[in-house]
Parts: C-alpha cells; structure tokens; sequence
C-alpha cells in the first residue's frame, strides 16, 4: 500500500510543482516577448505595452468568467455579443437619456448578470446543454443590442466630454505621450479575487466538483443547481465588466460586432490549462493564456506578417494548447 | 449484536406501473452486519433510497434510534447518521482525498475553506480506520481500492450510526476487499449498524451476522447467516436457480483447432511478450489480480490500443487488426467490463443496440426496416432470455445482467466466432450471473471461441475448459482445469518476476 | 500659422464645391404639381434627418410635394417594406428608398413596377432590383471619396514631402478587403495620392496588405520609392486589431500622414494614438491624419485638433439630389445613376450650415 503511495507521489513531475502548464505559458510568453521585441524596435516601446494592456482588458475580464463554466464542464458563448450589448445598452441610456455615467457602467454589469443568470438557469435548471443555451442567447444579445439602440454605433463620453473620467479607470493620462496603464491593477486585483474564490471558497471548490463529478457532489448534498447557476452568473457579470473595460479603452461600440471575442477568451482559459472537459483550471492560467493570445495579435502585425498569416498563427498555437491539454490527459489515465 | 437501533416496518412504494416495494420489513441492530439479499430488480436500492429520503414511502414507518423518523434528503439521513456507501463510486476525480469526504460540509475560516484543518481531520480519520491513505494526494490517483475506503471514511465522518454499503466489493481485488472486511469488523465493534448489499455469496457468510431476502419487491425473510447454508439464501432468492456445475475437465476436444493464435504481443508497460492459443469451442479464463495487464491484452488483440509489436492469426491465418473494424471484420467481439462506457448506448432502445452494428442489414433504401429489427431482437430477447418489456424499452432501465445480454445479442448479430468477455458478470446478481454462465457454455458449444477474463476465482474455476493466468503484464502460466485449483492460480498471480 | 491659412482656404474650396452642387440643381425645373414619397433607413438618426433636411429645402425650392417617411431603426426592416407597400397604394408621382434590407424590398419593387410608379434608390443600391424598377441609383462614390481625403491630405503635406530629405511613410488602416465600399476609397485614396505626388516628381511605392498593392493602379517599387504608403488590413474586422494595425504603423519614424477609410478604422488610429500622442496638424512637427464618416469621436478629434480631417458623406446632398431625379423623371426626362461626392470637412468648416448636418454624432 505504502508503495503506490510512493508512486503516485512520484507522478508529480518537477514542473507540475512549478504550476504546470501555467509554467510553460509563462515561458511562452517570455519567450513570444523577446521574439517580438528582437524582430521589431517599435515593439519593444513603452507604448506599445500600453496598448497589448488596453486591448486585453475585456478579454482577460471575459476570460476570468468563462473559466467558472468551462470548469463546470460547459462553456457560455454568449459573452462576446453578451459584452457588445451590455455596452449598447449603457451607452444609450447615457447619450441619449442622459444616465450619469456610473449608473450606465452599473446597467451595463448588470444585463451581464442577467443574461448570466438566464443561461445558468437553462442550463443548470432545465438542463440543456450549455453549448445550445449559450449559442441561443449569443444570438439574442447579438439582435437585442442591435434593437434597443436602434442599429447604430453606440458612443460613450469621450476623455474630453463630461463623463468622460470612466476612461481614466483603465488609463491616467500624464500627458499626451505618457500613460499610466493603471486598468492592469484592477485586473490583476479581480484574478486575485476570483482566484481565491475558485481555490478556496465553496463557490469555487463546488464549481470544480459539477466539473468533476456533478452527480457525486449532488449525493453529498451539495446544492448543485445553484452553484451551477451561479458558475453563469459569474460569467455574466464578468461579460459585463469587460463591457465596461471595452466602453473606456475604445470609441464607438458597433451592433452586430461581438461574435469571435468569446473564442479569444475560450481559446485563452483553454491555453492557461483549464480543461476542455471541465473539472481543472485555474484564474490565472486563464490570465496568462489570454496574454499569449493578445501578444500574438499586436506582435503578428509589429513583425510585418498580413492578416491571413496572424489567423493561422493564432490557430496554430490554439491547437498546439488543446493539444498539451489532450496528451496530458492521456498521460494521466495511463 | 445489540438494541435495535433501526426498524423499517411495511414499507410500501409504487411508481407509475412498478410495485416497487411491497411492504418490506428491515431491522438492523447495533453491532451487526446486516446482509440485504436479492436479485437486482428485487427492491434493495428502492428500500435503501426510502430509508435515506430520496425516495418517499406511500406506506409503512421507520423507526431509528426508538424515534418515528422520515428523512427528506440524502443530507438529512446523513445529519441524523443514516448513511450510504453508493456502489457506483461517487468521488470527485479532481479534488483532493480530503475535499471529498468534507464536500458539502466544508470547515471555514471565515469565507475562506480552511483545507488545513480539512486534511487534519482527514488524516485522524484514517488513522481511526487504520488506513494509510494522504488526505492531500488528488483523488483519481488512487486505486479503485483505495478510493472506495475514502468513500468509507466519509460516511463514517458523519459520526454514523448506521451505514449502508451498496455492493462495496464490486470493484475491489482480493486483497482489498480483506482490507475492506477489517475495516468493516472495527465498526461493528464500535457498535455501529451496517448494511451489506452484495451479490457474492462467499463474503456474505465470511462477512454478516443476519442476512434479510428480498425477491420482487417483497421481503421473502431474515435469516442468521451461521445458522443456514448458501443454498438456503440462493433459494430464497431466486426460487429456483441451481448454478451450473463447476468444470471438472476440459470439454474441448483434443484436436479442437486453433481458431486464434498470438505470439510475441507486446503493447506498453501492461502487455509484455504475450503468447498463446485459442481453440474452436473453448473457454479460455484469464485470471489474475486487478492490473495484471488481462483487459490491455484484450484491448490490444481487439485493436482498440495500439501494439507496438506481435502476430496474430486467426483460423490459421495471418492478419492485421490496427483497429476494432478490423477485428469484427475477422469475427472477434469484445464486451467491454465497463458496459455504460463502451458497450451499450443506454439512451437507446434494446432494438437499436442490438442493431447498433448490423444496421446496414436492416436497411430498405434509407429506411430502417423496423418490422425486421424488432423481430431480429426479440429472437435474441428469447434466446438469451433478456427480461425487457419490450424491444423498445431504454436499455437505461434495465438491470445489469440484462443490459449484458443485450451487448451479448449485439456481437452474436455480428456472427463473432471469437468473444473476448471482460468481466462479464460485473455488477450482476446471482440469478442473472448463472444465466450468463449458461449462456457462455452454451456459445461454446455451439462452437463459439471465448476469452473470459475474469477476477472471481469461483468464476475462473467454474467456466474456464483452461486458464491463463497474467501478472504485470506477462502470462506466468497456464493451467487445465483439471489441474486448477484456487491455490496455485494465486501463486501464478502473485509470482515474483525476476 | 501657416496651417491657419491652409485650413481657411480648403474650407473656401469646399464652400465652392458646396455651391457648385446646389448650383447644378437649380438647373431643375418642375413641370407640374408632383407628389413623391420618400422613405429613408430611419427617421430617428441625425444621419437621416439631414436627408430629410435636404429633401424639404429642395421640395421647396421646386415646388412639388415630397412626403418623407422611415423605420424607428434600420433594423425594422418590415415596417420599412409596409411603409414602402403604403407609398405604392398611393400613387405617388415617383418614390425615393433608402432600403434597408437588399432582399426584403425586391417584391415591393416589382409592385411599383407593376403599378407604373418610377423609383429612385439613394444612399445604397439593391443589386437585384427588378429590371426596370430602378430608375436611378444614387450614392456616394467611394472611389471619389478616397480621392478627396487624398487630395486635401496631401494639400497638407505638400511642402514636407517636397522638403523631406529620406522616404517618407503615409499609412492608410482598412477595415477589410472585401466590402467593396472600403476598398474603393482604399484605392481610390492610394491612386491619387500616387497621381499628386508623381506630378510633383517623387516617386511613390505601395506596401503592405496583398489586395491593394496589387489592385492600385501603380504599386511602384519600394527601393526606389521617395513615398512609401503602407497599407494595413487587420486579420478580423474588430476596432482593437484596427488599432494594433494603426499602432504599428504610427510607431514608424518616418511617417507623415495616414488614412482611415471608415469609422472603425478611423476610430483604431485614434484610440493607437491615445497611447502614442503623434497627431495633431502641423505637418513639421505631427503626423497628419484623415478619417471618414463621423460619429463623437471622429467629431471631437477634428475639433480638438487631433484629426486634421475627415471625408463625410452627405445625406443632404443626397436628399436633394433625389428630389431632383424624382422630379426629373416626373418631366418625362432620361435619367442616370448619380454619384454623390465626398466631403472633406476639419475643424474650420465642420459648423458650417453645409457640413454641419451631415455629421452624425
């Protein structure tokens, strides 16, 4: 008995104790970096830090979300167009009926709370699968935006006009060259968060076990249904804080636009190791992987590559992450 | 054996259709093991869902620690201590030893789960059953063993009084289920009331103290398990079955021919140099402990794992099996130990599984020739005697050794000359094994080939016309019936390899 | 001071233009009492308003009776199809559309038809219109357009390009390479660039994303190029990757100008140089760069001088452009298809009573 104990423990590699795979995105990443800043002297600016940080925020908000129902064995597709409406919506209510600025911020987090608890509770109460529910409701958010603003671009108060201070949630400007990417703390502040949540609060360690045997946590009298629903909710609210994020780091909020934001996110959270299969994952390899992925979209272009050839690459290295995942898997079950 | 501390009186529950339980009486003292008998389908799993709430009773009362009492939750039973060790496993692959039997209940600090104290009590808990398990070892590195004893060390975490074990065996080796009888004994010295559900009957007397028959839904009666034979309880049972006789001798003829024959099969660490014969009409049993590498052997004849090196012919032949097609095409079947896993599409109906496969016959253009596939299907329904109400009914909703006849019905539509059963009788109970059992030596001898891997010696020693017996991987014998007996087949089992 | 100047003038060359339209309109005459319906995309959006504006101002000065109408949004497009039915049960002297949907209008069409009552389109085209139905299609030429903020941004840079001793960069961020909306004024910015400067003795070179070199009429040769325009597609249709192509291009030392072809794309270059701080509309010491359509954004960067100019549409003078048509048809006159022109607005004319009720918010 005390052998296989042995064994097992020896199973552990030296990397797994180093974090695993979030160990070998963290190289991956280092090493995308220095790639990058070697091929291009524009890269390695302050700049241009600056701005990969801007056009992460939403999506690692977004990715943050999606790995409680990816962990939970799901996946909620509704986050991208999820986020273009929740944007919308609070957009409109401050041009055009004059809402102060943070009770637009508010409506915008809380349509993604709804939507959210919506899909949670197709999926979790009525059981439908998660893909199903979440495409249906990536369509409605996708057609209801686009309806309540009336079907055009959505402009929140610029720097300069009044209300215009949300932006400098994610930026202070010191002057017209010098910006402080201040967004990067309560991002990491929010994985923090949501990363002790995961490991050790109830929600987070019931969310792994809908994950990993829901049936098993269900006998033991755990309130599945509601963990389950809360898992959507979470990335719902999440949806509408990258919403947020989105408003303040760009200008005009297009309807229709959305659709592909949530594979960025997915395809982040699956490169930061959390299971295709649910049951493992983690905050912060979600945040790393989606790193991986917004340094590929601003380098790909830094280092002359056309549009084709960035979704290639893009792809090329989804694969290869979803690849780590299977291999690992398969190693286990050996 | 002391006071009673539980007492189920003229239970009674109806579903729309099935008169589940028809006024059932259980009592259970402490310090007892209290065996609960009977056929799958016979009412165990009902009477014990009743007793813990998630079921409620139409009719009758339960009586615990001299108080009227009905649970309305699994969490209520356990809360009260009434709590059970489910059969299928219910562990939580990807937490810790020690988040799975706190799951529900977590200790906190605040919001914050305090693993700390978790894996502390944990560990006094093992130490309390005398096993050497690490609470903060992640769950689905254990054996199945193993497992199955931190399931044990959750219920009793409940503080327990009376705790229900629902076919804890099933998945469990020799050596593990000693383990599991030591622990077993510890608690009913601590006066604790436990409920054995099994189907092998060598552990209910090695095991219980009383033994309490069901049949159909109704209590047939209690016995003490000293004081009768197994016959006794076998009849109660069923009524009627009479196990088939054990082999004495092989009854393949001497010059039988070979139909399969593997030489030299090697595929990863589980199969290693792996030879032998198979012959027209024979039983061949593959005995050996759990990891012995028998169901990897199985796998990688049947082309479902890659081999890395190896021959196989079949009727004489040379042939190429790179995957499963390949080896229906050469007429081998397999029927997987896990059936809800590869054997069976249980959302389906019993025609569709056992057409799964032959689909093609039962096609007039794109139409599915449904007149022709029920008949095909209740022909194997009576053949193999398959208790359904009909060739439509969910194959979910049968019992076990039926859901088995239905993976057996599927490979004989396929004419498979060569049956490779893994552990065909896993999870099925007596009345339905010994149909099993008729059935393969029937197959036999209609002139089909069996390979029954098996881990129940009385198995091995009761089917088998030869026996392979596997450990780490590599054959370490091979014995004539007439030469097996229990003894030297373990020591083949257990066989140092230098 | 200089920039002053130049600014003050462009704004008189567009005043002109501005005349030069209204000017070939009153060349129309009506010969009769007519009555048009005409029904835009939405009747809510300043967009719309201001064709509507248009429409009013020329009914006016005509004579005829022109009743306009439209959707809540441009996504209703049913109530958009029963206004158009209501339009043909009244027999109308001749209708205007703005469709929104291409495929939803083409039965209300073959009614019209049907009925004998002519149709203009303006502000898009519906390619499979029944023959016969359309009389005239009226919208912007995006070709033109390019060629307009081409022309007013190397107005600009005219002098620095003259001056510059090493090759200079002029970028220009696409949203995509399949609208043909975007690519027109892609190309038709890059030829007339090529075309001014060519004149002036430089040598121009096109760069960067496969559709457009090789669909401009002279991609030139890089090495030899005084003028190096680079041109940026991003891999999706998003406004961040817009902003990353546009990021990267305005990270280059040697560039001086560079061209958004629409709102997405104007908005990337705007949202990369929130970071970057390199333009503003002195050509010496700034990177000048033009945009396309409007919106706040678009409007507060020209204002504050961030944006030294932008190309619009204009709704107003396609509101009067259709009254026109209308009325022509009406007379029993041949008409053809009109293309409208872009124009080029910046922080001098944009409150202007012609621009101004062009630019949408």
């Amino acid at each position: 008995m005390a052998e296989s104990a042995t064994a097992a423990a020896k199973k552990k590699s030296s990397l797994d104790k180093l974090g695993g795979q979030k160990f070998i995105v963290l190289l991956v990443i280092i090493g995308l970096a220095v790639f990058f800043s070697v091929m291009s002297p524009n890269f390695r600016k302050y700049t241009t830090l600056v701005s990969i940080l801007d056009y992460s925020y939403y999506i690692v908000l977004m990715s943050i979300g999606v790995t409680f129902p990816l962990i939970t064995g799901g996946v909620d597709l509704s986050i991208g167009t999820g986020l273009i409406c929740y944007s919308l919506v609070g957009g409109y209510l401050i041009t055009f009926f004059h809402f102060p600025v943070w009770a637009g911020m508010l409506v915008s987090v809380l349509f993604g709370t709804a939507i959210g608890c919506l899909n949670g509770c197709l999926v979790a109460l009525m059981d439908i699968p998660p893909f199903l529910v979440t495409l249906c409701t990536c369509m409605i958010t996708r057609g209801l935006g686009a309806t309540i603003v009336g079907g055009f671009g959505i402009t929140w108060p610029t720097a300069a006009q009044p209300g215009g201070w949300f932006r400098n949630i994610f930026k202070i400007s010191l002057d017209a060259r010098t910006k402080i990417p201040i967004g990067i703390l309560w991002v990491l502040i929010l994985v923090a968060v949501m990363s002790f949540v995961l490991n050790h609060t109830k929600v987070g360690r019931y969310t792994i076990s809908i994950g990993s045997n829901k049936e098993a946590a269900r006998l033991s009298g755990v309130n599945v249904k509601a963990y389950h629903v809360l898992a959507y909710v979470i990335s719902g609210t999440f949806a509408g804080l990258a919403a947020v994020a989105y408003s303040a780091v760009f200008s005009t909020v297009q309807p229709g636009t959305g659709a592909g934001f949530e594979l960025e996110a997915i395809g982040g959270a699956i490169i930061g190791g959390v299971s295709a299969s649910g049951g493992a994952g983690s905050v912060t390899g979600s945040l790393l992987g989606v790193f991986v992925i917004c340094l590929l979209k601003t380098g790909l272009p830094f280092i002359g590559l056309q549009a084709n050839w960035q979704q290639i690459i893009t792809g090329l290295v989804l694969i290869g992450a979803v690849l780590i995942d299977v291999i690992k898997r398969r190693r286990e079950e050996k | 054996m002391g006071e009673v501390i539980l007492t189920m009186k003229g239970i009674d529950k109806t579903f729309p259709g099935v008169h589940a339980l028809d006024h059932v009486d259980l009592e259970v003292r402490r310090g007892e093991v209290h065996a609960l008998m009977g056929e799958n389908g016979a009412g165990k799993s009902t009477l014990m869902k009743v007793l813990t709430g998630i079921y409620t009773k139409d009719a009758g009362t339960i009586t615990y620690e001299g108080r009227e009492v009905e649970f309305h939750s699994a969490r209520e039973a356990q809360d009260a201590g009434v709590v059970i060790v489910h059969q299928e496993l219910n562990m939580l692959g990807h937490l810790t030893v020690a988040q799975n039997i706190f799951i529900g209940r977590e200790f906190k600090k605040g919001i914050r789960i305090d693993d700390k104290k978790m894996n502390e009590e944990a560990k006094k808990l093992f130490d309390r059953l005398h096993i050497d398990i690490d609470p903060m070892e992640t769950m689905s590195n254990l054996t199945v063993g193993k497992q199955q004893m931190c399931e044990i060390a959750k219920a009793i975490s409940h503080e327990a009084k009376v705790i229900i074990f629902d076919e804890p065996s099933a998945a469990l080796t020799e050596a593990e289920i000693e383990e599991l009888f030591k622990i077993i004994r510890d608690l009913r010295k601590q006066q604790l009331g436990i409920v054995y559900i099994s189907h092998r009957m060598d552990e209910i007397k090695v095991i219980t103290d009383r033994v309490t028959v069901m049949r159909d839904g109704t209590y047939v009666g209690t016995l003490i398990t000293n004081e009768c034979t197994k016959n006794d309880i076998i009849n109660m049972m069923v009524g009627r079955v009479i196990y088939e006789e054990p082999k004495t001798h092989s009854m393949v003829p001497k010059d039988a021919p070979v139909v399969l024959k593997v030489e030299g099969l090697n595929a990863g660490k589980m199969v290693q140099n792996v030879s032998f014969e198979l012959r027209r009409g024979e039983i061949l049993g593959f005995s050996g402990l759990m990891g012995a590498g028998r169901t990897e052997t199985a796998r990688a004849i049947f082309g479902a794992d890659p081999k890395q090196s190896g021959t196989i012919y079949v009727n004489g032949e040379k042939v190429t099996i790179s995957n499963p097609e390949d080896a229906v095409k050469h007429g081998i079947g397999y029927l997987s130990e896990d059936r809800k896993r590869y054997g069976i599409v249980v959302q389906k109906t019993v025609a569709e599984n056992t057409t799964l496969a032959t689909l093609k016959e039962y096609l007039n253009g794109i139409f599915i020739n449904k007149r022709r596939e029920n008949q095909v299907t209740q022909k194997y329904i009576d053949s193999l005697a398959t208790k359904t109400p009909g060739t439509d009914q969910l194959v979910v909703n049968l019992s076990g050794g039926n859901q088995q006849k239905v993976v057996i019905a599927k490979w004989l539509t396929r004419n498979s000359d060569i049956l490779i059963f893994d552990e065909p009788t896993r999870g099925i109970d007596v009345g339905a094994k010994n149909e099993i059992y008729k059935l393969m030596n029937k197959l036999a001898s209609e002139g089909k080939s069996i390979i029954m891997i098996s881990s129940e010696m009385t198995e091995i020693l009761r089917m088998s016309d030869r026996i392979i017996v596997m450990c780490e991987g590599r054959i370490t014998g091979e014995l004539d019936i007439a030469e097996a007996t229990q003894e030297n087949i373990m020591n083949l089992a257990t066989r140092e390899i230098s | 001071m200089r920039k002053k100047l130049m600014a003050t003038l462009m704004g008189a060359v567009m005043a002109v233009t501005m005349l030069g339209a209204v000017a070939s309109a009153e060349e129309v005459t009506a010969n009769g009492d007519y009555t048009f319906e005409i029904i835009v995309k939405s009747y809510q959006s300043s967009y719309w308003q201001a064709a509507v504006k248009g429409i009013d101002s020329e009914k006016e000065a005509l004579g005829v009776t022109a009743n306009s109408t439209g959707p809540n949004a441009e996504s209703d497009i049913a109530d958009q199809v029963q206004m158009l039915r209501d339009a043909i049960a009244k027999k109308p002297d001749g209708i205007g559309l703005a469709a929104c949907d291409q495929e939803a209008v083409l039965d209300p069409l073959q009614e019209a038809m049907d009925a004998g009552i002519p149709v203009v389109l303006f502000d898009s085209g519906v390619p499979d219109a029944p023959e016969g139905s359309v009389y005239s299609t009226i919208a912007t030429d995006n070709y033109g357009a390019g060629e307009t903020a081409a022309e007013n941004l190397y107005a600009g840079l005219k002098d620095k390009i003259a001056a510059a001793e090493g090759v200079v960069r002029i970028g220009e961020v696409n949203q995509e390479a399949t609208s043909e909306s975007i690519t027109s004024r892609g190309l038709g910015f890059i030829d007339k660039f090529t075309e001014l400067a060519t004149a002036d003795g430089k040598s121009v070179a096109v760069i960067g994303n496969e559709y457009y070199v090789s669909n401009c009429k002279d991609a030139g040769d890089e090495a030899a190029a005084d003028i190096i325009i680079e041109v940026a597609v991003p891999a999706q249709t998003t406004v961040e990757l817009c902003a990353t192509e546009a990021s990267n291009i305005l990270n280059k030392e040697d560039l001086i100008g560079i061209f958004g072809s629409n709102q997405v794309a104007a908005e990337g270059i705007l949202t990369a140089n929130g970071n970057l701080g390199v333009l503003g509309c002195d050509p010496e010491t700034t990177v000048l760069a033009a945009g396309f359509d409007a919106g706040s954004t678009i409007k507060g960067a020209i204002a504050d001088g961030t944006l030294y100019g932008a190309v619009t549409q204009s709704p107003l003078a396609m509101g009067i452009t259709t009254v026109d048509v209308l009325t022509k048809i009406a007379n029993g006159e041949e008409v053809e298809d009109v293309p409208t022109e872009g124009y080029w607005y910046n922080a001098e004319n944009m409150e202007s009573d012609e621009i101004a009720p062009n630019l949408y918010d």
